[in-house]
C-alpha cells in the first residue's frame, strides 16, 4: 500500500503542474517514515481513501482533487523542502502538515510567505490556531495541549474514591513535557497530590525504572499524555511491578486495538474521536471503504484522516471554482462540518477560531464482563475561548 | 531490591547488543553500525514465521533464528565482501547505507505500527516476584539468561572451537590466518551471521517483552557506547561496559533526572575516551587503527 501511495504521489507530482488548472492542488507534508510514523502514516492513508472517493463521486465543484503526498521523516528540513515544491511547482492552493511538531516552523514559514492556508491534520494543534487565531493556520486534530490535561483530570477527580496521588508520564519531547508539566501545575486545583513526572526519552530500552519510581512515589493514578509507545510501555511497566491502580492516557489512534489486547478495566482512555466499538453509520462506511481500498491499517485508525477528509472538501466546496489560496481560506473561517458521531459535536471556525468552538472528550476502557470496551464517560465539552 | 533487578535486566539488553558490535570489529575491524537495524529486521521477521507457523511458536522462533543466521552471512557475502581490500572507512559507510534501506524496507513490509509478536505467539508475559520484594518478567529473566548463555558459548567457542581460533587469528593477522590456509571470507561470513544472530536474539526478546516498531533501532545505538567503554574488541569488556552503562542509567533515573538517563551512557563514553580510549579492556594498538 505504501508503494501504492508512493506511486500515486509520483504521478500526481508529474502530473500535478499541467493539471493544476483543472483540479484542487492540495499539498501535504507527512512523517510516513520514521520513527512517529505510526501516528501519521494511518491518517494519511485515510484522507487518501477519502478523497479517491470523493473523486470517483465526480469530485468537488465538478473538479477532482490531486493530492501530493510528500514524505518528510519528522524531519524539519525535508518538511520545508516539500512546503518549497508544494507552494512554487505543484501550486497547491491548500497545505497540510501531518508531521511532528518539530516540522511546524519551516512549514508555516512557506506557508505564511506563499499566503496559502495550512491545515494541521493528526498532528497536534498549534497555539496559532486558538482564539485569536492566526489567519492561515487551522486544525482539525482530535488532541489539544492544556484542553487535554483539563478534561484528564476532570475524569479523574469524578472517577477517583478517595484522595488522589497523581504520578505523571511524558515523552522527552517539548510537546508532551510541557503538557504533563501543566497538568502538574493544575492538579492542586483538583485537589490532588502530585507524586511525580517521568519525563522518558523516546528510544528507552526498558520501561521499569521509570514504572518503579512512580510506583515507589505512591502513585495511585498515573496520567500520561504522550506518544502511544510511552504511554502503553509505562503502563505494562507498572502492571508487571504489580499495580494494580488507574491508568489515564490519551487515546490515540492505536488505542481501541490496544484496549482490546490489554483488556484492562482500570486502563482508561479519554480522546476526542469515537471509537468503533459505538458501531455508527459513519464507523460502517469507513470500514467499508477501508476495505474496498485494501488498506494497510485498520479502520479504527482512520478518523484522523477521514475527519480531515471531510473539512477539506467542505472548505473546497465553499471556495468554489476557480479556487485560490485566499478564497480557501475565505471558505475555512465560517466553516461548519457535521462530523457524523466521529467527534461529540461539529468542527466549527470562525474568523478567530481555527481550532473548534466546543472540545469534546469521551473516556472508555475495558469491561470483563461485557468482554467489551465501554464507556466509562460519555462526552463532555469545554468551550475554545 | 528492585533497583538491582532493573540494572541487570538493562545490562543484559545492553550486553547482548554490544557482543554483536564487537564480534564484527575484532574480527573484521568493521563498525557495523547497522547492528541495531540489523536488530530490528530480524525482530520484524519473528512476526512473518509467526504468521507462518502460528500454531507452533517455538517452529516460528527457531525458524526466525535461522533466518537471522542467513541475513548475516546474506549481508557480508552480498555487501561487505565487496568492501574487502577498501579503507575501513568505506565498510562503515556502507554499513550506514545499509541500516537507511533495511529501515525503508521494515515500514514498507511491516508498517510503522506497533507490533506485538507475543500476542502472535500466543505467549504471555508473566511475571515473578522474587526474594526481596522484587519483580520481574518473564522475557526480561529470559533476556538474562540468554545474554549470559551467549557469552558463555561464545568464550568457550572462541577458545576451544575449530572456527573460534580461526576467528581470532583473522582478527589478529589476516594475512598470515590466509596463508596457513584459513578461509577469510568463510570466517567473516561466520562471523556476521553469529553477531546477526545475538543481535536478533536481543531483538526478539525485547519485542517479546515490550513490543516492536522502528524505535528498536536507537535501541542498538545506545547500546554501543558499551561496547566502546568495554574496549571495542573484547567481549568481557562488553559486558562489563553494560553494566556500568545500565548502573549510571538506572541510577540517574531513581535519583537524579529521568531525562539524563539519555545521555548519561554517552557522558560515561566520553569519560573513558579521555581517560583511556581504547577501553576498559580493548586493546590499544587495535583502537588506533581506527
Amino acid at each position: 500500500m505504501r508503494m501504492k501511495i508512493a506511486v500515486a504521489a509520483m504521478a500526481v507530482a508529474i502530473a500535478g503542474s499541467a493539471s493544476a488548472q483543472d483540479a484542487y492542488v492540495v499539498g501535504i507534508t507527512s512523517a510516513l517514515t520514521g520513527p512517529p510514523a505510526s501516528t501519521y502514516a494511518p491518517a494519511m492513508e485515510a484522507l487518501r481513501i477519502y478523497i479517491d472517493r470523493v473523486n470517483t463521486n465526480g469530485g468537488i465543484n465538478g473538479k477532482k482533487v490531486n493530492l501530493v503526498l510528500l514524505d518528510d521523516s519528522a524531519e524539519p528540513s525535508k518538511a520545508a523542502a516539500n512546503m518549497k515544491r508544494l507552494t512554487t511547482q505543484d501550486e497547491a492552493i491548500l497545505l497540510i502538515n501531518a508531521s511532528l511538531s518539530s516540522t511546524y516552523a519551516p512549514t508555516i514559514g512557506e506557508a505564511k510567505r506563499a499566503s496559502i492556508p495550512l491545515l494541521f491534520a493528526g498532528g497536534v494543534c498549534p497555539n496559532e490556531v486558538y482564539p485569536p487565531a492566526d489567519p492561515l493556520q487551522f486544525c482539525t486534530t482530535a488532541y489539544a495541549a492544556t484542553f487535554d490535561s483539563r478534561g484528564a483530570l476532570t475524569f479523574v477527580k469524578e472517577t477517583a474514591k478517595g484522595e488522589v496521588t497523581l504520578g505523571l508520564a511524558a515523552m522527552a519531547i517539548p510537546l508532551s513535557r510541557g503538557e504533563m508539566e501543566f497538568a502538574q501545575k493544575i492538579a492542586p486545583e483538583f485537589g490532588f497530590k502530585v507524586a511525580g513526572l517521568e519525563v522518558i526519552p523516546p528510544p528507552t530500552p526498558d520501561y521499569t525504572p521509570f514504572a518503579t519510581k512512580l510506583k515507589d512515589a505512591g502513585a495511585n493514578w498515573v496520567f500520561s499524555w504522550a506518544p502511544w509507545v510511552t504511554q502503553v510501555r509505562t503502563f505494562e511497566a507498572l502492571r508487571r511491578l504489580d499495580w494494580k491502580n488507574d491508568y489515564l492516557t490519551w487515546a490515540h489512534l492505536e488505542a481501541e486495538g490496544e484496549l482490546q489486547r490489554l483488556k484492562d478495566q482500570k486502563l482508561f482512555v479519554i480522546g476526542a474521536n469515537s471509537l468503533y466499538q459505538d458501531n455508527l453509520p459513519i464507523h460502517q462506511e469507513i470500514r467499508e471503504a477501508v476495505k474496498k481500498a485494501g488498506a494497510k491499517y485498520p479502520a479504527e485508525q482512520m478518523s484522523e484522516g477521514w475527519i480531515a477528509g471531510m473539512v477539506i472538501e467542505a472548505a473546497l466546496k465553499g471556495a468554489g471554482w476557480p479556487a485560490t489560496p485566499a478564497k480557501v481560506q475565505e471558505s475555512m473561517q465560517a466553516l461548519k462540518v457535521d462530523l457524523k458521531g466521529l467527534r461529540g459535536g461539529p468542527i466549527e471556525w470562525t474568523k478567530d477560531n481555527h481550532f473548534r468552538t466546543k472540545q469534546f472528550y469521551r473516556v472508555y476502557r475495558w469491561d470483563d464482563a461485557k468482554k467489551a470496551i465501554v464507556v466509562a464517560k460519555d462526552w463532555y465539552s469545554f468551550d475554545v475561548k | 531490591m528492585q533497583l538491582a533487578i532493573n540494572i541487570i535486566v538493562l545490562a543484559a539488553i545492553y550486553a547482548l547488543i554490544a557482543c554483536g558490535y564487537v564480534m564484527i570489529y575484532r574480527v573484521s575491524r568493521v563498525l557495523n553500525l547497522a547492528h541495531g537495524e540489523l536488530m530490528m529486521f530480524c525482530s520484524y521477521l519473528l512476526l512473518t514465521t509467526a504468521s507462518m507457523f502460528g500454531g507452533h511458536p517455538v517452529v516460528a522462533i527457531v525458524a526466525a533464528l535461522v533466518l537471522s543466521l542467513l541475513v548475516g552471512a546474506f549481508v557480508y557475502v552480498f555487501l561487505m565482501r565487496r568492501m574487502t581490500g577498501e579503507m575501513v572507512l568505506a565498510a562503515v559507510l556502507t554499513t550506514i547505507a545499509l541500516g537507511v534501506l533495511i529501515r525503508g524496507i521494515a515500514i514498507l513490509f511491516w508498517s510503522a505500527q506497533q507490533q506485538y509478536p507475543i500476542t502472535r505467539l500466543g505467549f504471555s508475559n508473566m511475571t515473578f516476584a522474587l526474594p526481596g520484594g522484587g519483580r520481574i518478567s518473564l522475557f526480561a529473566a529470559l533476556l538474562i539468561a540468554t545474554t549470559a548463555l551467549v557469552y558463555g558459548a561464545l568464550f568457550l567457542f572462541l577458545r576451544f572451537g575449530r572456527w573460534g581460533i580461526r576467528m581470532r587469528a583473522a582478527g589478529q593477522n589476516p594475512l598470515l590466518a590466509a596463508q596457513r590456509g584459513v578461509s577469510l571470507h568463510a570466517v567473516y561470513a561466520l562471523t556476521w551471521s553469529l553477531a546477526t544472530l545475538t543481535g536478533a536474539l536481543a531483538g526478539i526478546l525485547i519485542s517479546l517483552d515490550s513490543g516492536l516498531d522502528a524505535t528498536m533501532v536507537t535501541i542498538g545505538l545506545k547500546a554501543f557506547p558499551a561496547a566502546l567503554v568495554g574496549g571495542l574488541d573484547s567481549l568481557a569488556g562488553a559486558l562489563l561496559g553494560a553494566l556500568i552503562i545500565a548502573f549510571a542509567e538506572v541510577m540517574m533515573i531513581h535519583y537524579v533526572d529521568p531525562l539524563l538517563s539519555d545521555v548519561v551512557p554517552f557522558l560515561v563514553l566520553i569519560a573513558m575516551l579521555v581517560v583511556r580510549p581504547w577501553g576498559l579492556f580493548g586493546t590499544k594498538e587495535e583502537l588506533d587503527r581506527v
